[in-house]
């Protein structure tokens, strides 16, 4: 696939926990940025820690990420599908880094979701770990520089952690256009400065990542493949051969990812 | 304004606002909880009432004191909650109070679950509560279509002095797609000065009430409610026809979020040369009976896709008085018939007319 | 000569509907009276509830809900919110209040909701027929308790006005009785405290009138109003219950 010369971003940090408001796209990047590490050779475990939002979810990617060996923790069986607070055992463990894996968390949205972690802020102390908060400038409450501050301190306060970098992912969905990339890029700059947190990457829906703009930034690049697809947007037959229960897609389908 | 990326229950809270409402009362559940978040943190900005009530049943009674002093009043729920509002909604549309009503579906009966369902068509059209009444249903297809409906409704809600409700599946409420605010031009909400309580300062008293005890007064309240609904129904039926032009075999007859799906499946199978036609209700009540007996007649044979066990359909056989055979498929409890499903049902009911 | 009675501008001029001796009828009168010296009956929306007090819309001269059976708190509670420079009242039975209606008027206290609640407490059901109330007293016959209340199958009589007392919120909570003229007046007096808090938007205002039922106690006017007194007030205490001054950052003096 061809790429502008622009740096793509690597995962370094043993755990990753990606959060900002709802609907900002951290199921997509977490998703995505597993895949993509795997893809480099690394083990990789990702662990839904979305309490908050009832669909589209990166449980339901669970398949798509399995068939790229990637770990995905989430609640057991038809458990996946309920309407409760379920934190499995397996996270505690995530924890404690390892040598060689990347572990990812995919946070719920807005304080609210990011609550669960303050939980783990006492095991942290002292782990290397990144709070990543992601920015949508088309986003309602984080369309603005105080927003986007309110909101991390909103994120800090709940999840008793500190934001480590910034992830720009300002989008759409399909009427995302670079200009909207750009502006959320500089709503981020202005935020970085504000805040003293560095950018850590940008993102790019497929053929964006090739905009020359991008490679003029002055920060990596995460491209993006989108993975949660609506029900009435067709692509290649869903396989069900599989473990039917886990299989079941309810609210939204995944398309296969086609790995840069 | 620019577009901006929303979750549809967000979306249709700022649509209220947008429509001059900044009055919410409602509780929490799944799968509409973000739009009682939403107007928490936004109705403060615009000086709105924000209270979470202590039920569903409170919710339908604190919209009929707030519509009963004159103001624009907004509620949502989804499906378990919409059950326990059947009370106040009896009421509201006894006394004739402008509200809206938001009904994000989720599977049911019972606690059921939380994952889409379009289950609750036949509680929103034909039997809400108690009591002869028809309620305005709307049943947005996209999360710009839930903004415009969602405005929309609070207009019919006033020129009628009808409650409207505004159904869409699970799915409308959680996912996320771009939307345009129209600029709307809002007043005082219409005609409340003739009938809200206001406080009887240099007028007579009012009341806002559903009781009639001389059965004459009340038969006369009924037939009074029967005639608005007729120039209702005269005057606002809307509906969409996808893919209904030329000729088609087969008429597929879905509404909500479930017509979109349907949609690709009709695109697909035009490219393999198959020409299916669609058509859509916005307004499933009033029911465009006429609209829909129209697109059929070209048809040999229906199709009616839902995401229940099979609701609307009462409606299509009503549209086409028993002149097509109908077939019928769909999927309930939280699964969302595909695109493929769609296509192999398409493609069975065309076997049925012989081609 | 003297004017011994004369109309209130508070009420309206129609015949109400009430039983012979009912005191429904005398507690109409002074919250009419206390709506027409406040001065606030173009200000005023009430709320009727359904019981025997079903049409009091039709009796308080000012502007009137009627609400679904033991809802007013949260209709009052929609109006009151959206239109905070209101006077706000319900007028609510036992039956309708304590039963039906026991989540709206705890949540509206709790709340804090800043209008005014008038409890009639007649221990019975009275416009379905004379069934038990929550308020019904123990071994009280009605029609669902042939044999008296019995408090080990129906629980004891419910204390209303103590128990959203307890709540934390500041309120104003007392008890009044309609038995005799003293205590009707008595009773004005605090209906009037009442709405003079919700007017300065103090509190949650709620006053507790009990009062008879002598269709379906059975009795006479007369006797009603000894039964009252002799059954009823050992049980329910007069007085004021909870008053606003008491509350002091966050906590109850009392309490
Ligand atoms: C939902 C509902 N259930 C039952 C009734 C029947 N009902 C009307 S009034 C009433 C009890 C009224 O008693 P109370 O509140 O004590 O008032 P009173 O008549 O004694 O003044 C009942 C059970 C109703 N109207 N609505
Ligand atoms: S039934 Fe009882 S409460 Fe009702 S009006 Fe008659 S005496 Fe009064």
């Amino acid at each position: 696939m061809t790429q502008s010369n622009a740096a793509i971003y690597e995962l370094s940090t043993p755990l990753t926990m990606v959060v900002g408001s709802y609907g900002s796209g951290k199921t997509e990047i977490s998703v995505n940025l597993a895949v993509a590490t795997r893809m480099r050779g690394c083990r990789v475990s990702v662990a839904d820690l979305d309490i908050v939002n009832p669909y589209f979810r990166c449980r339901e990617a669970q398949v798509l990420m399995r068939e790229h060996g990637v770990r995905v923790v989430i609640p057991p069986g038809a458990q996946q599908f309920a309407d409760l607070p379920i934190v499995v055992p397996e996270i505690k463990g995530m924890l404690e880094p390892q040598e060689g894996v990347f572990s990812i968390f995919d946070v719920g949205g807005d304080e609210v979701g990011a609550r669960l972690l303050s939980s783990f802020s006492e095991p942290l102390k002292g782990r290397p770990y990144r709070l990543l908060q992601v920015i949508n400038s088309r986003r309602p409450f984080t369309s603005t520089l105080e927003g986007c501050i309110r909101m991390k301190e909103g994120l800090e306060e709940s999840s008793r952690l500190k934001v480590g970098g910034f992830i720009v992912n300002s989008h759409l969905i399909t009427d995302t256009t670079i200009e909207v990339v750009l502006e959320g890029f500089e709503l981020a700059q202005k935020l970085s400065e504000e805040t003293g947190v560095p950018i850590e990457f940008v993102t790019a829906m497929g053929e964006l990542a090739q905009a020359p703009e991008l490679a003029a930034l002055p920060a990596p690049i995460l491209p993006l493949r989108r993975v949660m697809l609506p029900p009435w947007l067709k692509d290649e037959p869903k396989d069900d051969s599989s473990d039917e229960k886990s299989n079941r897609m309810p609210a939204g389908r995944v398309k296969p990812l086609f790995v840069p | 304004m620019a577009k901006v990326l929303m979750k549809g229950n967000e979306a249709i809270g700022e649509a209220a606002i947008r429509a001059g409402c900044i009055h919410f009362f409602g509780y929490p559940i799944t799968p509409q909880s973000e739009v009682p978040e939403y107007l928490a943190k936004r109705l403060p900005e615009v000086g709105g009432v924000f209270v979470q009530a202590e039920s569903e049943v409170a919710a339908s009674n604190m919209i009929y004191g707030a519509a009963g002093v004159g103001m624009r009043v907004l509620t949502t729920s989804s499906s378990p909650g919409i059950s326990l509002m059947a009370e106040g909604v009896s009421y509201l549309a006894g006394a004739e109070l402008p509200v809206v009503i938001v009904n994000i579906m989720r599977g049911g009966p019972g606690l059921g679950g939380i994952l889409p369902s379009q289950g609750d068509y036949l509680q929103a059209t034909k039997g809400m509560a108690h009591g002869d009444f028809d309620l305005i249903v709307l049943a947005p297809s996209s999360v710009q279509e839930a903004v415009d409906l969602t405005i929309r409704a609070f207009q019919l809600a006033e020129k009628y002095r009808n409650p409207v409700m505004v159904v869409g599946d699970g799915m409308i409420g959680q996912m996320m797609e771009p939307v345009d605010f129209p600029e709307v031009e809002v007043g005082p909400p219409l005609a409340a000065d003739d009938w809200a309580l206001t406080g009887c300062e240099g007028r007579s008293p009012r009341d806002v009430n559903s009781l009639f005890l001389d059965a004459n007064d009340l038969h006369n309240h009924n037939v009074k409610l029967k005639d608005k609904f007729a120039v209702i129904t005269e005057n606002e039926q809307e509906w969409e026809l996808y893919s209904c032009e030329g000729e088609y075999d087969v008429l597929v007859t879905s509404f909500g979020m479930m017509a979109r799906i349907c949609k690709t499946a009709i695109d697909v199978l035009a490219e393999e040369g198959i020409k299916v036609g669609l058509f859509r209700p916005i307004t499933i009540k009033p029911y465009p009976y006429d609209a829909c007996r129209e697109a059929a007649q070209k048809a040999k044979r229906l199709l009616c896709v839902e995401m229940n066990m099979g609701q609307m359909i009462q409606d299509v056989q009503l549209a086409t008085r028993g002149a097509k055979e109908i077939d019928f498929f769909g999927k309930a409890g939280g699964v969302i018939p595909s695109v493929e499903d769609v296509i192999q049902s398409v493609r069975e009911t065309l076997a049925k007319t012989g081609k | 000569m003297k004017k011994i009675f004369a109309y209130t501008d508070g009420l309206t001029r129609l015949p109400t509907h009430y039983c012979p001796g009912c005191t429904h009828g005398v507690i109409h009168r002074v919250v009419g009276e206390v709506i027409d010296e406040l001065g606030i009956r173009g200000t005023t929306v009430g709320v009727a509830p359904v019981g025997c007090a079903v049409l009091a819309y039709k009796y308080f001269n000012c502007d009137m809900f009627e609400a679904s059976h033991g809802r007013a708190p949260a209709v009052a509670t929609g109006a009151k919110r959206c239109r905070p420079e209101m006077s706000v009242f319900t007028y609510q039975g036992d039956g309708d209040l304590a039963s039906i209606g026991m989540a709206e008027i705890v949540h509206a206290a709790n709340r804090g909701e800043k209008f005014t609640v008038i409890f009639v407490n007649n221990a019975i059901y009275g416009m379905t027929g004379g069934q038990m109330a929550p308020t019904t007293m123990p071994n009280q016959r009605s029609t669902t308790t042939p044999f008296g209340r019995d408090v080990n199958l129906a629980g004891y009589p419910i204390r209303v006005a103590e128990m959203l007392s307890t709540l934390t919120t500041p309120a104003y909570v007392s008890r009044v009785s309609s038995h005799t003229a003293e205590q009707t007046v008595r009773a004005k007096e605090v209906i009037k405290k009442a709405f003079q808090y919700q007017i300065a938007g103090t509190c949650f205002t709620f006053v507790e009138v009990l009062s008879t039922c002598p269709t379906n106690w059975g009795l006479s006017p007369r006797e009603s109003n000894k039964w009252l007194e002799k059954e009823m007030l050992p049980y329910y205490p007069l007085g004021d219950i909870k008053r606003p001054e008491d509350f002091e950052g966050g906590q109850h003096a009392g309490n």
